[in-house]
């Protein structure tokens, strides 16, 4: 089913600033796409329309069939669980465990001591409960604004940089935890390296669509990586390096998980050739250094 | 009183925590609200010096076994301390010495009062509270938003602070100092955009969480034994102070 639709969506601010221009996206149920786009893309602004707070604009929005209207954006938003890029907006309540409650108890939904159990479980901070949002770390802030989401059970989720300003374990955490999410999202986002970690496929946004597509389409595309000024996967320019040191590679790796498949493919032809030649091993474990 | 408590509440940051684990902090915020208003209205009606210095020791030993602790308690005393004194020394000049001192220990009293109460209880229990005791749901969402939007500001002063300091911008120590008074309205003008916008996207947070007007005590609690007994206790502090002014005993 589809979850959402957009068609020749375009948005200016009351300053003249045109943030979206002509936007006509997708998303289907149980799918993880990503927002593409250096900073003042239009990414935040896009997610903030969708969830009814950029009104009016041009052309239309559909979310899980309803047409956002002024009218309908209350009942549209029980659908859709919006992560600010600032997890100090939408941090609220004294504490961590209040603040994951009041979304469900301001919606009045049922079981809330249950839902709240599960969000502080399933982001890996019940042992924040009785903390003060506020004072947590930057990741542990993120935690606890997702856990405050998932307790309201959205259909969709949107995710506004939900990588940024996190060190690198909290950001490989976060990473972890959002690819093993088993719902449907929306990342916007300029880190094509966690994107390509979580999601199946991504839309290049520069204020319109630039490109759409699995992630290696855009990765390999670089007139589009030049345009729109996004840096390749470090797993990728490593790649790219071994192709020109002479170890051909099928398919550009962007992720983990298929750098260690390709990784694998090199080191049995090389292991082959190796043999082929009389000599083992040693030149087998060169390559993985 | 949300000034006091966002200020006390900044000056040391485990405070909440350290509220709610007091017998003072675990206390039916009702309870606590009341006792300590009709405390603090009796309070303000003593003349008798005599009471007021009764009503001052009274204070002094709430806090003290409140628990809470009492270096935290002076700290914020002291830091609301040249109001009362300049109020102080007002009467003083014109109504003579001893008045002086009785209105600096009345208002002491009240100020001390209500410093333990708001140190002594957890933010959102404190509106809660106030909402339980019938007082209208859009005035404790009014005053909880209010209370979020200046730690917001303070926050933002804080790291505006920081930016400024880190970059050298030391001055703002003397009032002669131009550039440091330029530096300054700058950064005041950038606080009201940084925060407008700021207080736009919590507004909107509040929206996507279903927010609407009235915000409600998650867990019901009842009024124990304990909670009425503070109450009363305080109540009758009150009330007799008052009886003794107005010489209904001999
Ligand atoms: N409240 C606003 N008023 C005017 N212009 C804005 C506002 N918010 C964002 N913009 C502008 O809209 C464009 C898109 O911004 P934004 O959606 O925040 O981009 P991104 O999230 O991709 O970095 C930028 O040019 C930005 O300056
Ligand atoms: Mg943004």
């Amino acid at each position: 089913m589809r979850v959402l639709e957009t068609t020749k969506l375009s948005f200016a601010y009351d300053d003249g600033t045109t943030a979206l221009r002509d936007l006509t996206m997708t998303l289907d149920d149980g799918e993880k796409v990503a927002i593409l786009g250096p900073n003042g893309a239009g990414k935040s602004t896009l997610l903030h329309l969708l969830s009814g707070f950029r009104m009016p604009f041009d052309g239309t929005v559909a979310v899980c069939g309803r047409k956002l209207e002024q009218q309908s954006a209350d009942d549209i938003r029980r659908d859709l669980g919006l992560l600010f890029q600032d997890p100090d907006d939408q941090l609220f309540m004294p504490t961590v465990e209040e603040d994951v409650a009041f979304g469900p108890r301001t919606l009045k939904l049922d079981d809330i001591e249950g839902r709240v159990l599960r969000g502080l479980r399933s982001t890996g901070i019940e042992h924040l409960a009785k903390r003060r949002p506020h004072r947590l770390s930057h990741g542990m802030k993120k935690r606890a604004a997702i856990a405050g989401i998932l307790a309201m059970d959205p259909r969709v989720l949107l995710l506004d940089e939900p990588t940024s300003g996190l060190d690198p374990k909290s950001r490989s955490e976060l990473v972890r935890l959002l690819k093993s999410m088993d719902r449907t999202m929306l990342i916007a986002t300029h880190d094509l390296e966690a994107a390509a970690e979580i999601v199946d496929r991504a839309i290049v946004l520069n204020v319109g669509v630039v490109k759409e597509g699995t992630i290696r389409d855009i990765v390999t595309d670089s007139k589009v990586m030049e345009e729109v000024g996004l840096e390749l996967p470090a797993i990728s320019r490593l790649f790219k390096e071994l192709d020109s040191m002479g170890y051909p590679v099928e398919a550009l790796p962007v992720s983990m998980d298929q750098a260690v498949a390709e990784l694998t493919k090199v080191i049995d032809r090389v292991g082959r050739q190796a043999r082929s030649r009389g000599v083992t091993k040693t030149a087998g474990q060169k390559k993985k250094t | 009183m949300i000034v006091l408590h966002v200020r006390t509440g900044q000056a040391a940051g485990h405070l909440d925590e350290h509220a709610r684990s007091v017998w003072f902090g675990k206390l039916d915020a009702r309870a606590k609200i009341l006792g300590i208003f009709a405390f603090v209205i009796a309070a303000a009606l003593l003349t008798d010096p005599v009471l007021v210095m009764c009503a001052l020791a009274c204070a002094l030993v709430t806090a003290l076994l409140s628990r809470l602790p009492p270096r935290h308690l002076a700290k914020a005393y002291l830091a609301a301390l040249p109001f009362l004194a300049f109020a102080s020394f007002s009467v003083f000049l014109f109504a003579g010495f001893e008045r002086g001192i009785s209105m600096l220990a009345r208002t002491s009293a009240c100020v001390i009062a209500l410093l333990v109460l708001a140190t002594g209880t957890d933010t959102f229990e404190l509106f809660s509270g106030l909402r339980r005791l019938r007082v209208p749901g859009i005035l404790t969402t009014l005053l909880m938003l209010t209370h979020r939007y200046l730690l917001l500001l303070s926050e933002e002063l804080d790291r505006m602070r920081t930016a400024r300091r880190a970059r050298g911008f030391s001055g703002g120590r003397s009032l002669l100092d131009v550039q440091a008074f330029r530096v300054l309205s700058n950064t005041a003008g950038m606080l009201l955009v940084r925060s407008s916008g700021r207080a736009d996207r919590i507004f909107e947070a509040l929206k996507m969480r279903g927010f609407s007007k009235d915000m409600r005590p998650w867990r019901e609690t009842r009024i124990a034994a304990l909670d009425a007994a503070f109450m009363l206790a305080l109540v009758a502090i009150a009330a007799s102070l008052l009886l003794l002014q107005m010489e209904v005993f001999p």
